[in-house]
């Protein structure tokens, strides 16, 4: 720990030693110093410092050579590059001066701890110039008098020092001053030259490492001049519409140079330039006759000059001048074509004749007018029509026949050529074959195989077809000998176009062949629109209009349907461009589908809107074939029905309209009653008001009738008879007609057979009629029938239902076919019974109507027990239904027989112990 | 002379012949062109004659045609030796007079001054042909012009420059003739170009 801090205190005292030293020797006084000072070296180099310590520093801090450590920035040097020399001075050695920095600095290590830095140089590394090589030299002219010369070299590689150029120059026994580059290290100028006199030129480059000089160059200057162009063109025109005069000034002196020229010109609109023969303009000269040219063309030139040996540069070109030509004779007759409408009359033609513009090559200047002769071939005498125009068409009323028009283009200068076309009567003769497109380089293309006969032209009409817009015929002529050619106009890509090719003769015309061509084709603009036509089961019948012409966009090559299903799969069907109608087939019944349409052209399909439809679910004559079976099967069984009721009528009506014996007719014997019944009805009339009562039958079957009756007839009958010998209950049989007609003990009252045999051998019937029926004069008599009908099962059973109800109890007759309130107790009296009825007059009429219905149903009722063969099982039902009578609404119970509540009586009920209960 | 009886020594006399010929042409086309501009900077008359102008060789020679090729260049080079002598006089005097403002007389000087050391260097270098070497230059001062006063000055100036356009007519002229096979020493022969 001690030895610690003694350490420590060396050290400080060393630093401040050191820097006591340097402030008591002074500011500029330190410890050591670095040799060399600030170096320049030469990359790549091997390289020594040397430090060296001052002998004072030595005594104060004991700081010797072999303490010193060498620092590039702040990294030390590899001591193994160090070397003490001796004990004040260290050196350090580098093999390669690129992995020098700035500072290289020389510090001491005081007591191995502390680092004090003695002395710092700043290195700079860089590289000797390079000689400079492709030295050359230009003398660009400025005026008249002034021509500087500018040397370019290429100076070599950087040397990251600073390097200085210098152009020096002279002449053998001249030295001139050296030229110095600004702002450039590969070029300088020299203001100004002498000529003819030979002038070396070189480059010599310095830097602190070293001086390069560039190989000589010795010249001329006036052999490497770059002239000013020519100036003040001027363009004349000549004499000759073929030729301009030009005209210059040089800016050269003819002294200093002799100067060959070249001129170029072309026409206004063009790009290309022209060049006169350079041999032509080789000699020193200030004007020049340009021939060859074009008439009434605008041309524009321009002129350049060099050395007339050629030894130098050529100058710029000159500013452009433009000048014209004057005007010669148009040099051919304009194009003529000519559309014939024969549609007005077949006799008489309307020829619309057009011509074309000349091209201005071709005019030669301004056409003036045009003269057009018309003359009939037919009629040699006729003298033939001329017409000056100054349009490029004429219309013309012609008489059918063949003509020859002649069109002639005249300017101020003069007419042109003749064009001459024939109008044939006919064009009878031989057509071009094969006529076809080809889009190329933008342009289209049209070629044809000629007829074999010699034609003298062809015209080539086209058109663009389209909807919005009639088809404006354009044309051109060519040459007879060409089988193909450009179409010259504004052929526009995605339009359809109709090409009509004419062959011309020397004594006819040919039919012309058309065809259609794109340019360029592309998808069409939009799809066909589909729809269905028919809808069936399995297919539909889809229909599509054709796309517009301006909507293909080029040839319809295919349709494409595609249709499918909500989450099937889309298929597709190729369709041929010309139909407009498809049937799909294969389609599952009551299938939502959605089609959709694509048109294709070469460069592709457009899709038209999807349609939805939905198949049928039946098909054609499936609804029919169900139908007409099923109706065919009904009338079947209606008619087996009615055959079979017709075979079983008697049946049927004995069930359903059973003979009712009409008392009327039947004989009243032995029965009437001798006590007159006023007294008993008197009552009677007052408790029924008129009209509470239509009809009343009371019918009592006589058991002595019962073998008029047949078996079937008689069957339940005998069931009943039986259920009523089972019965302690005496029934007044038609209680009504017991009660009303005689107090003796009816038929349905006696248990025994033999008894009932004698006694009801008849049917008796008594009625009762309050109101007069179908007009007939109520009368009120008992009367006794002697028909032989047997009574419903219905009335019979419910007769002897209720005589077998309970044989305590009260026996009731219910009277169901005349009133709800034909409830009558034998043992009490009838009219005794109607009196407690009566408050209910006012649903007379409704209980009426009910009690039909439950009449009907007890009716049935006992047809389905005539088929039943168990007489527990009508015993059970008879019971019901005798309950059901007595089943009462609690509402109702206690009090008397409501009217409306009768067809309730008819169902089941509980019995209640103690068997019926009275209503 | 055995010297120009080699090929190379052949053409190169030519080509000075010829280079010196247009040179003599261009330095007479400039010192036209300086005369105009003496002239007008100098505020004399283009009219005014100089008859007679001190220290300045004169052009014109009688028997000029008898003249032999030495003699012509020997003539030539006395002649242009002392032009330099008098140009550079010229533009130290133009400089003193007219300062350094005077962007275009002081350049044409200092231009036509090169052209005539150029073409006293082509003539040294036809007389090295010619196997007798340049003469050395006797440093034949120029003339004193202070006694004269500044409008003798620009006259004497002007008289200089006219006699050197004379002497460039003359010098293609005899360089011309000098590059003609049956008067000049040397047997190449040289297309005749007018200065």
């Amino acid at each position: 720990m001690f030895s610690g801090w003694n350490w420590v205190a060396h050290g400080l005292f060393l630093l401040l030693s050191i820097c006591s030293f340097q402030v008591s020797g002074g500011l500029v006084q330190s410890c050591g110093r670095i040799i060399p000072e600030s170096p320049v070296l030469a990359l790549g180099s091997n390289f020594t410092a040397l430090c060296i310590l001052n002998e004072s520093c030595l005594d104060f801090g004991n700081i010797y050579a072999n303490q010193i450590i060498w620092k590039i920035k702040n990294r030390v040097v590899p001591k193994e590059q160090y070397r003490e020399i001796n004990r004040t001075v260290s050196s350090v050695t580098f093999n390669d001066t690129s992995s020098l920095a700035t500072p290289l600095t020389c510090n001491i290590l005081a007591d191995g701890q502390i680092e004090q830095n003695i002395y710092g140089i700043s290195v700079t590394v860089g590289l000797p110039p390079e000689k400079p090589k492709n030295l050359s030299c230009i003398v660009h002219q400025m005026s008249k008098l002034t021509y500087p010369m500018t040397c370019t070299w290429n100076p070599g590689r950087p040397t990251f020092l600073d390097t200085h150029f210098r152009l020096k120059y002279r002449w053998p026994q001249e030295n001139f001053p050296d030229c110095i580059p600004k702002d450039a290290n590969n070029s300088c100028t020299v203001t100004d030259v002498q000529f003819f006199v030979n002038l070396e030129v070189w480059v010599e480059a310095a830097n602190a490492l070293g001086k390069a000089e560039s190989d000589p160059l010795v010249l001329d200057p006036i052999e490497i001049v770059k002239p000013l162009s020519p100036h003040n063109l001027s363009v004349n025109s000549g004499i000759l519409p073929t030729v301009l005069k030009l005209s210059w000034e040089n800016r050269i002196s003819a002294a200093v140079m002799k100067l060959k020229f070249n001129i170029r010109y072309r026409v206004v609109g063009d790009t290309d330039w022209m060049q006169v023969p350079p041999e032509d303009i080789a000699s020193p000269r200030t004007s020049f006759s340009v021939q060859g040219l074009r008439p009434y063309t605008e041309y524009i030139f321009s002129i350049r000059c060099m050395k007339e040996d050629g030894v130098g540069y050529w100058s710029d070109w000159s500013e452009e001048k433009t000048g014209v030509t004057t005007e010669d004779k148009p040099s051919k007759g304009p194009p003529v074509w000519r559309i014939i409408d024969t549609s007005r009359s077949p006799a008489s033609w309307t020829v619309y004749l057009m011509w074309k513009a000349l091209e201005p090559f071709e005019a030669n200047g301004v056409i003036l007018q045009y003269e057009v002769t018309v003359k009939a071939k037919s009629s040699l005498s006729s003298p033939p029509e001329k017409y000056n125009v100054n349009a490029t068409n004429l219309t013309l009323k012609l008489p059918n026949g063949t003509y020859e028009v002649t069109v002639i283009a005249r300017n101020k200068v003069g007419a042109s050529p003749p064009s001459v076309l024939l109008i044939p009567a006919v064009n009878s003769k031989a057509p071009v074959k094969n006529v076809r497109t080809l889009p190329k380089d933008g342009k289209l293309w049209v070629g044809w195989t000629a007829p074999n006969s010699y034609v003298l032209k062809y015209v080539i009409e086209w058109c663009l077809v389209s909807n919005s817009s009639d088809c404006i015929i354009e044309w051109q002529t060519e040459p007879g000998n060409i089988q193909g050619t450009y179409l010259k106009g504004d052929i526009k890509p995605f339009k359809c176009y109709l090409i009509t090719v004419y062959p011309l003769y020397a004594d006819g015309q040919g039919s012309g062949q058309s065809v259609k061509a794109y340019l360029q084709q592309d998808r069409p603009s939009k799809g066909p629109t589909v729809q269905t036509k028919k809808v069936g089961k399995a297919e539909a019948v889809l229909t599509w209009n054709h796309l517009t012409v301006d909507e293909q966009n080029g040839f319809i090559r295919s349709y494409t349907i595609f249709y499918k299903t909500v989450d099937g799969n889309e298929t597709a069907v190729t369709v041929d461009p010309s139909k407009t109608e498809y049937t799909l087939s294969s389609l599952t019944s009551d299938t939502l589908y959605t089609v959709r349409m694509m048109a294709y052209t070469d460069e592709g399909g457009r899709s038209g809107p999807d349609f939805t439809f939905t198949t049928q679910k039946f098909g054609k004559g499936e609804i029919e074939a169900i139908v007409v079976p099923v109706c065919l099967a009904f009338l079947l069984i209606v008619l087996l029905g009615v055959l079979f009721c017709f075979n079983k009528r008697d049946l049927i009506k004995k069930h359903i309209w059973p003979i009712v014996p009409d008392p009327s007719k039947s004989n009243i014997a032995q029965w009437s009653p001798q006590v007159p019944a006023k007294h008993i009805f008197s009552s009677k009339d007052q408790m029924y008001p008129e009209g509470s009562f239509t009809d009343v039958s009371v019918v009592e079957i006589e058991a002595d009738d019962k073998k008029s009756f047949s078996e079937q007839d008689l069957k339940p009958f005998d069931l009943l008879k039986k259920e009523k010998s089972t019965s302690e209950g005496h029934s007044s049989g038609i209680g009504g007609s017991s009660c009303m007609s005689s107090p003796r003990q009816s038929v349905s009252d006696s248990d025994e057979g033999e008894t009932t045999q004698n006694t009801s051998s008849t049917v008796q019937y008594s009625t009762v009629v309050l109101n007069g029926y179908r007009d007939q004069t109520p009368v009120q008599v008992f009367s006794r029938s002697e028909s032989t009908q047997p009574l419903l099962d219905s009335e019979e059973r419910s007769e002897d239902h209720a005589g077998g109800g309970d044989s305590t109890a009260q026996k009731q007759q219910y009277f169901r076919q005349n009133g709800g309130q034909d409830e009558t107790n034998t043992d009490r009296p009838c009219f005794e019974r109607a009196k407690q009825i009566s408050p209910t007059n006012d649903g007379d009429l409704i209980g009426f109507a009910q009690l039909q219905i439950s009449s009907q149903s007890s009716q049935l009722l006992s047809l389905g027990l005539e088929k039943s063969t168990q007489e527990a099982a009508l015993s059970d039902v008879l019971q019901m239904s005798t309950e059901g009578q007595t089943e009462t609404p609690e509402t109702a119970e206690g009090n008397p027989l409501l009217v409306d509540e009768m067809p309730k009586s008819y169902l089941p009920q509980t019995v209640r112990q103690g068997g019926y209960m009275p209503q | 002379m055995a010297a120009a009886d080699s090929p190379s020594a052949a053409l190169r006399r030519h080509d000075l012949c010829t280079r010196g010929i247009r040179l003599a042409g261009k330095m007479r086309a400039d010192v036209v062109d300086l005369l105009d501009t003496y002239v007008e900077r100098q505020g004399l008359d283009a009219s005014i004659s100089v008859t007679v102008v001190e220290g300045v060789p004169a052009a014109a020679v009688e028997h000029w045609d008898e003249q032999t090729g030495t003699q012509r260049l020997l003539e030539n080079l006395a002649a242009y030796r002392a032009f330099r002598a008098l140009l550079a006089q010229m533009l130290e005097e133009q400089q003193e007079q007219l300062g350094e403002a005077d962007a275009a007389l002081g350049p044409a000087l200092a231009a036509v001054l090169l052209q005539v050391s150029a073409f006293a260097y082509h003539l040294e270098e036809l007389l090295r042909l010619e196997s007798r070497g340049p003469p050395s230059e006797e440093g034949a001062a120029p003339p004193a012009l202070s006694h004269l006063g500044l409008f003798e000055r620009k006259l004497w100036g002007l008289g200089v420059l006219r006699e050197l356009a004379q002497w460039a007519v003359r010098s293609a002229r005899d360089l011309r003739q000098l590059t003609k096979p049956s008067l000049g020493s040397s047997s190449a022969p040289g297309p005749a170009e007018s200065p």
